[in-house]
């Protein structure tokens, strides 16, 4: 019986983490879609999740949309602040490097953060979940719907990234951009049409990925920072750029966390999942899954 | 074919182009020779759109072409092949030369595509070898036929070449010149910058040598060779 007890409880910490590890895997999969395409590290990305959370509440529960308008209204309205990011402050800037365009993303993060303080307040929200919130028992551990939902989410973003990167050849220019962008421009790509792209798309992934969790963790103005530390660290661990590599790095990063927390205190979750990192880079400066020859190219 | 007429470019205040004027008739090799630093790379440049601030005209096909983006002159015909080859190194061989094809690449163009992929091919047989290799694992001469395949997928009218023989053994080299030989007979005009001037002067038609941004000489390419100032200077005396 106690044998038992103890497995199902590991099976817990396993499942809430890769729930959250899913989050992390998608805010990650954002920072590789417009880092592969810019070499900008978007420090507004964990912005796109809170925004998708909050928005996606304010449809569903103040306006009273049903679940799947809401949810294509809220993406199509990150997707907007994603496109107007791209427009209104990465573009215009004159002589743009790598650093000032990061700068310009952090700038950006904090005032999407200062509009929703003002627009939601400092409460947190609360969404009902998807299907509802009664809890399945899976060998003794206990999970919720929403569960299911997060990492169903993340399957389907993957699958569909991929076909997307892999055998479309608009997915194909926007790598080429992030290679050569003058030689890409050679051959016909608008290199900034395929920018405003990559925000848009990472700005999308992130409101899936806000409007999934909240639900399970609630939303509140502040929880982009957070969430795009993790996601960066998931990015990173699994090698800056690699889409694989990234949900690899988020649900790793997302077990951390929970094992962490269940096996030896709550208190420093945060800290485990960053010890970790730091641990992996140290043996593997590209990451899990990067290339050591391609992270030599790079310039971060 | 194209006329450039009086064309300046500068970087900053460093004038690097200084009324350069130059004549490419339809179905021939042009060369520009020139030593480094001449702004031979600027002149292909601000043709081919990536020198945003040229001024002058450009004239293609009785058209000024000045100011138009580089992404939408190489739907007008002209492609270029870059100095140093920028190739797309994390995607594959074929990868690139699809994106070669990227300004009409449509299902109704699919048939197309697949012809001038197979001639490319046909051209180098080698990249249809190395088709699933990523391009920056290619030696040079392969990069640079990649790059020229590249290019070609672009439906060019024009060729624009920035030393294809740039780090490259003489055997490959002369394939490669043989190449530009073979698609000049077959209709594309092309303008081709070089260092190795004697190969330049061989292919060519008519020459200019650029120095210092201004044309001090031009002519017929055979002429040229035996130019002794250009012997002197270009041919290694
Ligand atoms: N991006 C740039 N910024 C500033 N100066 C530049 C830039 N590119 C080229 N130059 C300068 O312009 C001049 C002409 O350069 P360009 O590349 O056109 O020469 P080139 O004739 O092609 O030389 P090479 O044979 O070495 O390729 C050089 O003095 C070079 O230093
Ligand atoms: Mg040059």
């Amino acid at each position: 019986m106690e044998k038992i007890t103890l497995a199902s409880q590991l099976l817990q910490y396993l499942i809430t983490g890769l729930t959250v590890g899913s989050v992390y895997a998608m805010v990650a999969v954002g920072f590789n879609i417009i880092y592969n395409v810019t070499e900008i590290i978007n420090f507004a990305q964990g912005e796109f999740v809170m925004l998708g959370g909050l928005i996606m509440v304010f449809m569903n529960v103040a306006m009273g949309l049903p679940l799947i308008l809401a949810f294509l209204a809220t993406i199509i309205l990150v997707t907007l602040v994603g496109i107007l990011m791209d427009r209104l402050a990465i573009r215009p800037i004159r002589r743009p490097s790598v650093l000032t365009l990061i700068i310009a993303t952090i700038a950006v993060s904090i005032l999407i953060k200062g509009t929703a303080s003002f627009i939601w307040g400092k409460d947190p929200f609360d969404l009902p979940a998807f299907s509802g919130r009664n809890p399945i028992t899976f060998l003794g551990a206990v999970v919720q719907p929403q569960y299911f939902w997060v990492i169903g989410f993340l399957i389907v973003t993957a699958v569909a990234l991929s076909i997307f990167f892999d055998r479309t050849i608009i997915g194909k220019a926007m790598s080429a951009c992030a290679d050569n962008p003058n030689a890409a421009s050679l051959v016909g790509i608008n290199v900034k049409q395929m920018i405003l792209l990559s925000f848009a798309l990472s700005a999308a992934i992130g409101a899936v990925a806000g409007i999934t969790v909240t639900p399970i963790s609630l939303m509140e103005y502040d929880r982009g920072a957070m969430l795009a530390v993790k996601g960066f660290g998931a990015a990173i661990l699994g090698g800056l750029g690699s889409f694989p590599g990234a949900i690899l790095g988020g649900l790793i990063m997302g077990s951390i966390e929970s094992f962490g927390a269940g096996l030896i205190s709550s208190g420093y979750k945060d800290a485990f999942a960053l010890i970790v990192l730091l641990v992996i880079l140290f043996f593997k400066p590209s990451g899990l899954l990067g290339s050591i020859e391609i992270s030599r190219i790079k310039r971060f | 074919m194209l006329k450039i007429d009086g064309i300046n470019a500068s970087y900053g205040s460093i004038r690097v182009l200084k009324k350069v004027s130059l004549k490419v008739p339809a179905g021939k090799v042009v060369s520009i020779i020139g030593a480094n630093g001449a702004g031979k790379s600027t002149l292909l440049k601000s043709i081919s759109g990536l020198m945003k601030n040229s001024t002058g005209r450009i004239l293609y096909k009785d058209r000024n072409i000045v100011g138009i983006p580089a992404n939408r002159i190489v739907g007008l015909g002209i492609s270029q092949v870059p100095e140093g080859r920028q190739i797309f190194a994390h995607l594959t061989v074929r990868d690139n030369i699809n994106l070669g094809a990227y300004h009409y690449f449509k299902r109704s163009n699919r048939l197309e595509i697949k012809e001038r992929m197979r001639r490319v091919y046909q051209m180098f047989p080698i990249l249809e070898k190395r088709s699933k290799q990523i391009a920056g694992t290619l030696s040079g001469g392969e990069q640079q036929m990649l790059a020229i395949g590249r290019a070609l997928m672009g439906r060019p009218e024009l060729l624009l070449l920035d030393e294809p023989s740039m780090g490259i053994a003489p055997l490959i080299v002369r394939e490669i010149f043989n190449v530009i030989k073979q698609l000049n007979q077959s209709g594309t005009t092309v303008l081709l910058v070089e260092q190795n001037a004697r190969a330049a002067l061989k292919v060519a038609h008519h020459s200019y040598v650029l120095e210092r941004g201004e044309i001090v000489l031009e002519g017929l390419a055979a002429e040229l060779l035996d130019n002794p100032k250009v012997k002197e200077h270009y041919l290694g005396g």
